[in-house]
């Protein structure tokens, strides 16, 4: 039997009138690569903000590795590692500095040969002692992808990973999400808008629609369920418009 | 105690990274520098005269620097931390907490195990330690230059008021620094974030001292705090109400006292305790800081 590695339970959030997410009930078992789909405004940031808590629930709750995210938020933050869209760093310190102090918060007390593992881990060497605001896009989100895995989380969340990079930089990004799940069990939750992408790096996807699931299963079972010509591009704008 | 200490070391490496916060504190440490010169010139200056004159037989009145004391040459400090000292903590202390918020790095931080009150312990304890730092150089320097004046290493008792004196500055310079700390945390807009500060700071150096003295406005700028107008009730009163609130004129009553300023009498433990009170207070409000407001956006 799997057990979840992310579970949410009628998971609501409100601004003020506005309901960004509505009732969202959903089970990620662990070593899946689950993938959030939906246009603009459909509620995929807020929800990873609930789930890494960073947002407090309006209504309902969710359990990370086991960890509730109202009343367990410490927990929930030891367990995982967050990417978020556009990620930054401080500039001014270099990659080793950036690193460390990130590595410190997530509680590692001598992290320089954890560090440079996982450096070498994403082919990113010979850097450390450069100032991070001179990297690129792509860089910088390996950096990103670095700091969000120093600690070896057991689940980590994805806002839009392959934003702003050049096909290269997908590519890169897609080999070491595929890597991190396969070597290393890690569970990985990821928000984007590129179909193509989720078609070869994840195994379940889920479609939100105006801040409510419309659509939840495994990519085997999503592509088996529409005609066999059909591409996932396809089967996400029938099932969103079926919602709206 | 990871964060606390994990923090406190980020700060003082980002500030000592951060041009503009170096440049203040190279100009702070040069106008304590001045500050013995300029003492040192006017007694240089003055002494000439009185020789000229005694020469001339045109006085018999000893030299007036004959008796100046050692700490004499470090009173215009008093005032360079005001000024100076006290917008450069504002700066870094708005710096400190705006800037995860500018540049979106608050969301990795508090997605880490981290518990708020330890982190801005650990920026204050980061901004402490840096301008301790700074005012130990400053301390040297003065212990140094006025020893070189005076032509012999100072005594003991000298000593410990100059260190004494630097202790006083931090207090106060904190207090700006969690000012600056707690606009940086709460401001929509980054310019704000500097402006609401450095606007309660002419509030409390110059408008409060003023309406409680009916001192000089030039009075405001010297080291020694703002005379009380003899026999008036109505300024008594005033006083008193914005007494408490007008620390930098708290600031510089202790200071003068401690310098051994003859011009200001009395204990300086009540001014310490306002001092000391605004500092634990104004640390307070800055850690009860709630968690979403330390990621919240700026309107720019």
């Amino acid at each position: 039997m799997t057990t979840s590695a992310i579970s949410t339970a009628a998971l609501t959030r409100s601004f003020g009138a506005h309901q960004a997410l509505a009732d969202l009930t959903l089970d990620v078992p662990q070593g899946e690569v689950f993938g959030l789909l939906g246009h603009n405004g459909a509620g995929k940031t807020t929800t990873v903000n609930l789930l890494t808590t960073l947002l407090e629930p309006t209504a309902g709750d969710a359990m990370i590795n086991g960890h509730s995210v109202k009343t367990d938020a410490a927990g929930v933050r030891q367990s995982i590692g967050y990417l978020p869209e556009n990620v930054q760093f401080y500039d001014n310190l270099t990659l080793l500095e950036n690193l460390r102090f990130f590595a410190r918060l997530s509680g590692l007390r001598r992290p320089d040969a954890r560090i440079r593992d996982v450096l070498t881990f994403l082919d990113f060497t010979g850097h450390d002692n450069q100032r991070v605001g001179t990297f690129s896009k792509g860089m910088r989100q390996r950096v990103g992808i670095a700091q969000a895995v120093l600690h070896a989380p057991a689940v980590l969340f994805l806002d839009e990973p392959t934003s702003g990079l050049d096909p290269e930089g997908v590519r890169t990004l897609r080999k070491t999400i595929v890597r991190l799940n396969h070597e290393f069990g890690m569970t990985i939750f990821m928000n984007t808008h590129l179909l193509s992408e989720v078609t070869k790096t994840c195994t379940s996807i889920g479609i939100l629609n105006h801040g409510r699931l419309v659509h939840h299963d495994s990519m085997s079972n999503t592509l088996a369920a529409f005609p066999a010509d059909e591409s996932l591009e396809d089967i996400y704008f029938q099932l969103d418009s079926a919602a709206a | 105690m990871n964060t606390i200490l994990t923090s406190a070391r980020h700060e003082v490496l980002c500030t000592l990274r951060a041009r503009v916060a170096m440049l203040l504190l190279v100009l702070f440490l040069g106008m304590v520098s001045l500050s013995s010169l300029i003492g040192w010139l006017t007694n240089t200056t003055v002494t000439r005269v009185y020789e000229k004159i005694l020469a001339d037989g045109l006085t018999t009145a000893p030299n007036p620097f004959a008796a100046v004391s050692a700490l004499y040459y470090s009173r215009n400090s008093v005032i360079y931390v005001v000024l100076i000292g006290a917008l450069m903590a504002i700066i870094l202390g708005v710096q400190a907490t705006l800037r995860d918020r500018q540049s979106g790095t608050s969301d990795l931080v508090l997605s880490r195990p981290v518990d708020t009150i330890h982190r801005l312990i650990g920026q204050f304890l980061g901004l402490g330690a840096v301008i301790a730092a700074v005012l130990a150089a400053s301390t040297v320097i003065s212990w140094a230059s006025i020893s070189i004046i005076m032509g012999a290493p100072l005594g003991f008792d000298t000593s410990v008021r100059l260190i004494a004196f630097a202790t006083l500055s931090w207090s106060l310079m904190m207090i700006f620094a969690l000012l600056g700390m707690l606009t940086g945390l709460y401001s929509r807009k980054e310019t704000t974030a500097l402006l609401v500060p450095f606007v309660i700071w002419s509030a409390i150096a110059f408008v409060l001292p003023q309406i409680g003295t009916a001192a000089r406005p030039v009075a405001l700028l010297n080291p020694v705090p703002a005379l009380v107008a003899p026999g008036s009730a109505s300024f008594d009163l005033i006083g008193a109400v914005t007494g408490p609130f007008t620390i930098t004129e708290q600031f510089k009553r202790a200071a003068s006292i401690v310098l051994r300023d003859d011009s200001v009498t009395g204990s300086p433990w009540l001014s310490i305790l306002l001092l000391v009170a605004v500092l634990i207070a104004m640390t307070w409000i800055v850690v009860v800081t709630p968690r979403h407001t330390l990621r919240s956006g700026l309107n720019e």
